[in-house]
This record gives C-alpha cells, structure tokens and sequence, in this order.
C-alpha cells in the first residue's frame, strides 16, 4: 500500500512523451521554494492509501496512449516497497498488453538507489533533482543536513545509465546555479557520460511561506545561466 | 431576384464572392436534377441536403488531379512544358491550379506538395527554398480565397515536407490546409513532432491515419474539410443525411431504423445517382475539361459521398432519458444500429459511374454548415458532453470512425503547454490511430486560427466579418457564425 496524493492520467511535464504520473505523499526535506507543499507531510486527509493493484487500474487507462508512468511526490523513494511492487506490475501489464511501458522516478535524490537493486531493475530512469551543490546552500533551501547522497546518486545513476534527466531549480537568491552546473559537468567527464539537464526557472505558483510573492528570475539571468550551461557542453533546456 | 440583387447590391461580398454567388443564383434557374414528391418532401423537411450543390452539376464537386503526372508531361491545354527547375516549377503548379475546378470554384486539393517539390530543391538552400516557398503560399493564400483547399505532406520525411512547415508556422495563414499522413513504421517520430508543433502554433497540419486510410484505395489523398478521395478522380457530389431532422420526424426508434431512414436513404441515393447521371451524361466535363482529356482525372476514379451528420443528437432521441453519445453505452448502442442501418443499406445500392468504389456509395462524415443549430458534425460528440478524460474520447471516435471510408475526424484543443512536449502528443496520437481513429486534427487554446468544422478560420477575421467588414476568405463567413452556433469556443480544451 502507499499513500497516493493524486494521479494524472496524462502528463507532458513529467518526463518523456505523455506519461501518468503518480503523487506520493509525504516528504523528507521542505524545500522553500516546492510548489507541490501539500505533499511534504507524511499523512494528509487528502491523500489516499491504494494498493499496487488499485494504482495499476488506473495506469491500464491510459493504454495504448501514454508511454509509460512517473512516480513523483513527495518523496516516491520513501515507500520503496510500494515502487518496486509497482514497477514490476507495470512491467508485468506492458507485456500483457503488448504496449510498452517506462517506469520513471522523480526524486530529490536523499535516499541511495544503490541500496535497491531489485527496483532499480525494473525502474527506466530517474530524474534527479540537484537543488545545490554547496552543503551550505542545500541546508538552507531543503532544512535538510547535507546533500552528499545526491551526490552520491548522480554519480551511481550515470554510471548504471539510469540517469534520464538532472534538475535544476533556478532561483538566484538561493540557489547556487553556477556551481551546480560546473560541478555536474565535472562529473559527467570524470565519469564519461551525460544526461540532459534541465533548468526550470522558479515561478512563484503554488508555493507558501516566504517565497510565495517570490518574483521569477529574468530572462536575462536565465539566459546567463544558458550561456554557462552551453560553454560547459551539457544538453540542456529550460522551461 | 430580390436574391440576385441583394448579391449585386451587397457591401460585405468580395468582388470574386459577388461572381461566384451570381453564378450559383444563375445555375439554379434550372432544374435538371429529378425531384419525386417523397425525395422532395424530405428535402423541404431538413433530412436531404445538397449543400448548395447547384440545381445543374457541371463539375464534379471534388477534383483530386494527379499532379505528379502533369509536372511529368506538361498540361498541353494551358500550354505549360514540364518544369526543370524549382521557380518553372511553383509557376507551373500557381497556373495549373488556377484551372481546377471545384464546387467552390477554387481547388480543393493541391497535391503531394512536399513529394512535387523534392526533387527541385536539391541544388538549392534553406534559405532560397523557403524564400520562394513563402512568396508561393502567400499567393495560394490570398488567391485561392477559401479555405476548403487542402495540400498533403508525408508519410515519409522529406526535406521539402520539413521547409513547408517551418514556412507555415512563420506565414500562420489558412489557406493551404495541410494534412500529414502519419505511418509509425514509415514517418520519423521528430517530423511528426515537428508537425505536431506546428500544428500547436498555427492549427495546421492535421493528422491523417495512413495505415489506415491508405486501404481505402489504391492512390489517396486528402482534400477540402478531410475527404478521403482517390488521386486522378474526386467526388462526384457530397450530400448529406441529416440525422436529427429525419428523427425529429417521428418519436418512435422502430419507426426510425424500419421505416423512414431506409426511405430517406433510397430517396438521397437515387438523388445521387441522378446529379452523377447529369454530371457524365449531360454536363459535358469529361469530354470537353483538358484534366480529363489530357488523363489528369479519369471518370472510371470519381467516387459519390453520402454524408451523414448530427449521429450524435439521433442517437440521444432514442437512447433512454438522459443518457447521451459519447457517454454513456446505451446511447452509443443507439448511435451503433443507426450507423448499421446506413451501412447495410450504402452496401446494397448500387449507384452508377462508381467503378473505384465497386459501383457503391461511399459513407462520409460531414461536417457541417454555419445554419446547422444543434447538430453536431458527422459522427463527433457534441461541444459540451465530451468525456471527461481525452482517452475515452479518443476510444469512442475510433470505434465509429471505422464505419467512414471517404472522411471522418475529431478536432482538439489543447493546453498551450501542449507546445512544450509534442512527443506527449505523437504519443496520443500512436495510441489512437492504433484503435482505428482515423484522422485528428489539434489547435493550441491560444492559437488565432482554429479549425472550424475541419477548416480553418481567423478568430480575427471573424471579429472583423461580425463587425460587419469585407473579408478576403469566403469561409470566415461560414467559419463565423458556426463558431457561435456550434459553441466551439467551450470545446473541451486537453489539458497536459
């Protein structure tokens, strides 16, 4: 069973080609700029407890027209158990049905996927999100003690091929954009692959507390980090 | 005459709408065309409808001419050698489709242009090809003033097919429509996807289920609102059974299906049959036009489409209370004898000068008219009671769609955000055609054009048509008051 905060039967923001995507409740940091806050605590009158069984009713919906689910959250990684029942379920459907299915994890990376094999096996990728490089900066933004099993993460989700998309919050004020990037860049050539990385510019929507009237960075300040992203060689986007 | 002087008179008529107009005022003095006492009765009752036809057919209504033969041969009529560079080449096809005819005097279908264009192109840049390309759909735009004309792109990618859509999308004009015929197997998902964009921005191109639709016969291509018509033919005559009128004339299902329907369709076949008669027999086209002298058509490729529209609020009648197509099984159920009816009984008839279609009439989806109050196109769920979720709706048009050879589509707006994930839509797309959807057709929430019925239309030239100004294109007078009528504005926007 897990709690389930909400499913979108068709989703183009949550990875590649149309997908549904599952919300899981509950988190483990509180990020200051997280738009989704009504899944940060662990239980919630409005998220739902469902069962593998349950979730994967509703996925089958979408045959033959997505192209496979995103688990989100929350933190998805905090109910390990539910992803790996589910994944392999999914995958059990994608060969019922003869339609091919990809299960991705969107994850803030605090929990090692190397301490889960069995998931990991049937899970297609995971998009990462690197909210700062500085240990410093990440305490601030997530109130979270260091960011060193993300790092840890981007570098074993490279290495295994399983790294379908790295992340990147750009808010200026407290987020140190420039070092994330330099710093991934490093570690796609110490390791000698990459992944795109995506710059999603902060908008203020959805978000409580000190940063909800928060203004957007500039499109020059984005165009910056573009410049710097560019010069680094990393394929990247911004949205 | 108070009609024809109203034409001449009129202030909101083009110079070339005023022509047009007298023309059809002038054709329909005669009255060649039998009409018995029943056929006439469910003409005067709505059920029949020619679509404005003309009383005297002296073309056939859609023309689908094989282009790629003319560019081989040259057109002797119009004193035109094959072309042998890229510039004789868009001289040859501006002056070629100036002479097609059609019912609404203009062309209908402008061909495989991507395919025609190709092996002109080679020598030649980006930058010179997507020029003169320009300069090429601005003048079909504003010379071919209607947007019932359409150009097809695909299935394969081609560099040509590529440069006519990044053309498209900067000009953002009606007129060509464009069609991409889609086969997973043979068209590259990023030209789909650049297809599907552009689409996003501009309305255009719609997409056609190649698989599927290249059954129908052995050359096809698309033409005006998405009419499924063998190449070197057409359409002798679209007309249309209109479903919700004929109900209305009962309360009983029985009565429906047994009884009037069967009579109405004899009624609307045997009408058929006489406009095709009077078009060979009579008209004189195939003797005298040079598209079929010089083996551009041939009369043995002409097909008739018996257009069928409002399945949707027929079906409602007679479904229990409140239970509605596109919902709900029982009203689907109704919706499904309705549709087996025509079909068995398009099966049986056997109608004349329809050799590519076995001697048969050929079901279409028609899409409609601007004085069609509460009937939605075709086979369509009506604006307002579409299913919540776009999967449902997709599943539901596939499964009528199936019954449609000559044309049937649904068209879908979606979400702006739509832009930024076009693959998230070739994926609806595959997901569809793979159940047997036929043809579907996007515009972005935003988008200035919309797709009326199947054409497209300015939302600012309908404000300029309301207020009571000239337009160039004929079709934002049609396109401006369905727009209100049909309440296309509250179709259900896809959200992603």
């Amino acid at each position: 069973m897990a709690l389930v905060r909400k499913i979108i039967p068709q989703s183009t923001v949550d990875g590649p080609g149309n997908r549904t995507a599952i919300f899981l409740q509950g988190c483990n940091i509180r990020c200051a700029y997280c738009h989704n806050p009504e899944t940060q605590a662990m239980h919630d009158a409005e998220a739902q407890e469902m069962s593998v069984v349950e979730v994967l009713a509703e996925i089958r919906k979408g045959i033959p027209f997505i192209r496979g689910i995103t688990v989100s959250g929350g933190e998805c990684m905090l109910q390990p158990d539910f992803l790996t029942a589910l994944f392999q379920a999914v995958k059990e459907l994608a060969r019922e049905t003869n339609h091919p299915l990809t299960c991705l994890i969107d994850s803030n990376g605090t929990i090692p996927f190397e301490h889960f094999p069995e998931l990991m096996e049937d899970c297609d990728g995971v998009m990462l999100d690197v909210k700062a490089w500085d240990a410093e900066v990440y305490q601030h933004l997530t109130q979270a003690k260091d960011n060193m099993v993300v790092k840890q993460n981007l570098a074993w989700l490279l290495q295994h091929d399983l790294l379908t998309e790295v992340r990147i919050v750009c808010l200026p004020e407290r987020v140190d954009v420039e070092n994330i990037l330099r710093h991934i860049a490093e570690t796609f050539d110490f390791i000698g692959k990459k992944a795109p990385v995506r710059l999603l510019r902060f908008r203020p929507h959805g978000v409580l507390g000190e940063l909800a009237n928060h203004p957007m960075p500039s499109d020059e300040q984005m165009a910056q980090y573009a410049d710097l992203a560019r010069s680094l060689h990393l394929a990247f986007s911004i949205k | 005459m108070a009609d024809i002087y109203s034409i001449v008179t009129s202030q909101q008529l083009s110079y070339e709408q005023k022509v047009v107009a007298l023309a059809h005022a002038a054709e329909d003095t005669l009255s060649v065309i039998p009409m018995p006492e029943r056929t006439r009765f469910f003409f005067e009752k709505g059920a029949i409808c020619n679509l404005n036809e003309g009383n005297a057919p002296y073309r056939p209504r859609y023309i689908m001419p094989d282009y790629e033969k003319a560019v081989r041969n040259g057109v002797k009529f119009l004193e035109l050698d094959p072309p042998q560079d890229f510039d004789e080449l868009l001289t040859f096809l501006q002056v070629l489709y100036r002479h097609v005819p059609s019912i609404t005097t203009y062309p209908v279908f402008l061909g495989d242009l991507d395919k025609l264009i190709e092996p002109f192109i080679t020598d030649l840049s980006d930058e010179v090809v997507k020029r003169k390309l320009r300069n090429f759909l601005i003048y079909l735009d504003r010379t071919i003033t209607d947007s019932f004309c359409h150009a097809n792109l695909g299935p394969e990618a081609t560099r040509a097919g590529r440069l006519i859509l990044d053309v498209d999308r900067e000009l953002e004009q009606a007129v060509p429509n464009l069609t991409l015929k889609y086969d997973p197997s043979i068209t590259p998902d990023d030209f789909a996807e650049q297809a599907i964009y552009t689409s996003l921005c501009v309305a255009n191109p719609a997409i056609c289920n190649d698989v599927l639709n290249a059954k129908t016969y052995d050359r096809y291509g698309i033409s005006s609102c998405y009419n499924i018509l063998p190449i070197a033919g057409g359409s002798y005559t679209l007309t249309r059974l209109v479903l919700p009128r004929l109900a209305a004339l009962t309360e009983s299902k029985e009565e429906f299906l047994k009884t009037l329907l069967p009579e109405a369709m004899q009624c609307m076949a045997d009408y058929m049959s006489a406009r095709i008669r009077f078009i060979v027999e009579q008209s004189g086209f195939f003797e005298s036009h040079f598209l079929a002298k010089e083996g551009f058509v041939e009369r043995d490729r002409f097909v008739a489409m018996f257009g069928l529209v409002g399945l949707a609020e027929a079906a409602n009648k007679f479904a229990p209370e409140g239970k509605k197509y596109g919902s709900d099984a029982e009203a689907d159920e109704v919706a499904e004898q309705i549709m087996d009816a025509i079909t068995a009984f398009v099966d049986a008839y056997e109608c004349p000068y329809c050799e590519i279609a076995n001697h048969r009439l050929l079901l279409h989806a028609q899409v409609g008219i601007d004085t069609d109050y509460g009937i939605t196109s075709g086979i369509r769920i009506p604006v307002g009671d579409e299913p919540e979720s776009i999967y449902d709706h997709l599943r539901h048009s596939s499964r009528f769609h199936r019954y449609i050879p000559t044309g049937c589509s649904d068209i879908l707006p979606f979400d702006i955000t739509g832009k930024q994930n076009p693959a998230a839509i070739l994926d609806i797309v595959k997901g569809a055609f793979s159940l047997g959807q036929k043809y579907i057709a996007f515009y972005a929430s935003d988008s200035d054009l919309v797709r009326i019925t199947g054409y497209l239309v300015k939302r600012s030239e309908i404000e300029k048509w309301n207020d009571g100004q000239t337009v160039l294109q004929n079709t934002t007078q049609l396109g401006a008051p369905t727009y209100a009528s049909a309440h296309l504005a509250n179709r259900k926007v896809r959200g992603v």
